[in-house]
């Protein structure tokens, strides 16, 4: 299975920071609480990538095929 | 009036080879026709076919291939639709204006023919709200069309600087805020009314036109055969505002004046990069040489400024985290502390570190380009003035007109 990509749906983004407690792996915020994305999503990491697509309260985040 | 340039309050339009050689023989469908002729029937493949020899590449940063955009168009599912971009968000930018008021119907000759590749009958035109000139301009060039079998469906973009951005476009078009939004395919795929939108600026529709208008040999004897053609600058130094038309791979000093090649010269707008005294001497208006040089010719403004290249810069980064659109977090966050960063860097309170760590973080990090835009201008001029930096964190400046003393 291929990798795949977090894309952030950021004008409707609130910084509520719950995709950083879902996906600490490849998630980080910046200092005003906005997620980083810091790496792609391997297979290994997809099931909890699902999880912090499904956990964002503003449905802001996409798990997309690179 | 003189028939060699036109000139407004504001801007000199300077009359050109291709797309400005209409000057003096005013704006109407007749003078047009009388001096272009009228397009024949257009095939898409043999459309296709032309675009790629000539290499028509789009105006935004990236230069994108006109040809690919078309082609993505006119594959994607769903009845296509034409959008012309004749607004300019960005305040130094007058050269689709320029064509506005001189060849209106160059625009619409490329939109139609855009058109009909497409098998389309609607064509929208986005004009600026503040510039009554230009709207009145297009308003005109579209009421002698009358009798076309296109439907023409016209919209006023705000005078802000992310409001050209193609989504915030198709949001206008839509009847929502003219700002930019998420956009998961390009718009060529899924655009307004999620079908097919061809959306391009003024300028390149015009060329489009030429290409049909007179052939692409004709096109082809501009330019070099590497870079074929012609493009617009609008340039800003110590003679004012002006638009003017170069073939490509024209020598730098065929633009500007020996003394101008000899200082910092912003090139690409306030979204552009900086190129240090004297570097463009040794190069030319090409898209590829300037790339290779790290620099961009991006929508065509040249821009001299009269004062610091760090203070304007400064200037600008503080103008352009004032134009965010306020939607995005890094963006309406992270610009406005970029700006202070840069800053405290001319007042020579801080290193560039902060600075450069910024510009990192709201890379790629927003709906449309304009973090990116801003932080490509702000990484240049720390790149291109060292010297510059050392001096004001010296609490100095080499530039005693801005008034901090030699």
């Amino acid at each position: 299975m291929a990798n795949g990509r977090l894309r952030v749906d950021w004008p409707v983004c609130r910084a509520r920071g719950l995709c950083f407690e879902l996906l600490p792996e490849a998630i980080e915020l910046d200092e005003w609480g906005y997620p980083v994305v810091t790496g792609e999503i391997t297979p290994e990491l997809t099931g909890a990538a699902r999880a912090a697509v499904r956990g964002c309260p503003r449905m802001a985040l996409r798990l997309v095929q690179t | 009036m003189s028939t060699d340039t036109l000139r407004t309050a504001e801007v000199t339009v300077v009359r050109g080879p291709r797309l400005l050689s209409a000057i003096g023989g005013g704006p109407s469908l007749a003078a047009h026709r009388a001096l272009h002729g009228s397009p024949g029937r257009t095939r898409l493949a043999t459309l296709l076919a032309d675009l790629e020899r000539i290499d028509l590449r789009g105006r935004g940063g990236a230069g994108f291939p006109f040809a690919r955009k078309l082609a993505s168009t006119a594959q994607a599912r769903g009845r296509a639709t034409v959008v012309v971009n004749v607004s300019e968000g960005e305040p130094p930018s007058s050269k689709d204006a320029a064509l506005a008021t001189t060849a209106p119907h160059l625009i619409l000759d490329g939109a139609m023919i855009a058109a009909e590749a497409l098998k389309t009958r609607r064509i929208h035109l986005v004009v600026p709200d503040n510039e009554r000139a230009v709207r009145d301009a297009m308003a005109t060039a579209v009421a002698e069309r009358a009798g076309e079998r296109v439907s023409w469906a016209v919209h006023r973009a705000d005078d802000v600087f992310v409001a050209g951005q193609a989504s915030a476009v198709v949001e206008l078009m839509s009847g929502r805020p003219n700002r930019p939004v998420t956009t998961w395919q390009p718009a060529a795929v899924r655009g307004y009314q999620g079908r097919p939108t061809l959306l391009s600026n003024a300028e390149t529709y015009a060329q489009l036109a030429l290409l049909t208008l007179h052939g692409p040999d004709a096109y082809v004897a501009h330019g070099t055969a590497a870079e074929p053609g012609t493009t617009l600058l609008t340039v800003h130094d110590g003679g004012g505002r002006r638009v003017v038309e170069v073939e490509l791979a024209s020598p730098w000093y065929d633009v500007l004046a020996l003394e101008d090649l000899g200082r910092p010269v912003l090139l690409g707008g306030y979204h552009g990069t900086w190129a240090a005294a004297g570097e463009l001497r040794a190069l030319t208006v090409s898209r590829v040489g300037l790339a290779a040089a790290g620099l961009t010719l991006g929508a065509g403004v040249v821009l001299v400024p009269d004062c610091c290249p760090l203070t304007f810069a400064s200037a600008v980064a503080s103008y352009l985290a004032g134009e965010s659109a306020g939607r995005c977090g890094p963006c309406f966050n992270g610009l406005p502390a970029l700006a202070a960063a840069l800053e405290r860097v001319v007042a020579g309170r801080g290193g560039i570190a902060e600075a450069e760590r910024l510009c990192a973080l709201v890379e790629r990090r927003g709906a449309c380009a304009h973090p990116d835009g801003t932080a490509r201008m702000v990484r240049s001029a720390l790149e291109r003035f060292p010297d510059e930096v050392d001096r004001h964190a010296r609490g100095g400046c080499s530039y005693p007109r801005d008034g901090r003393g030699g």
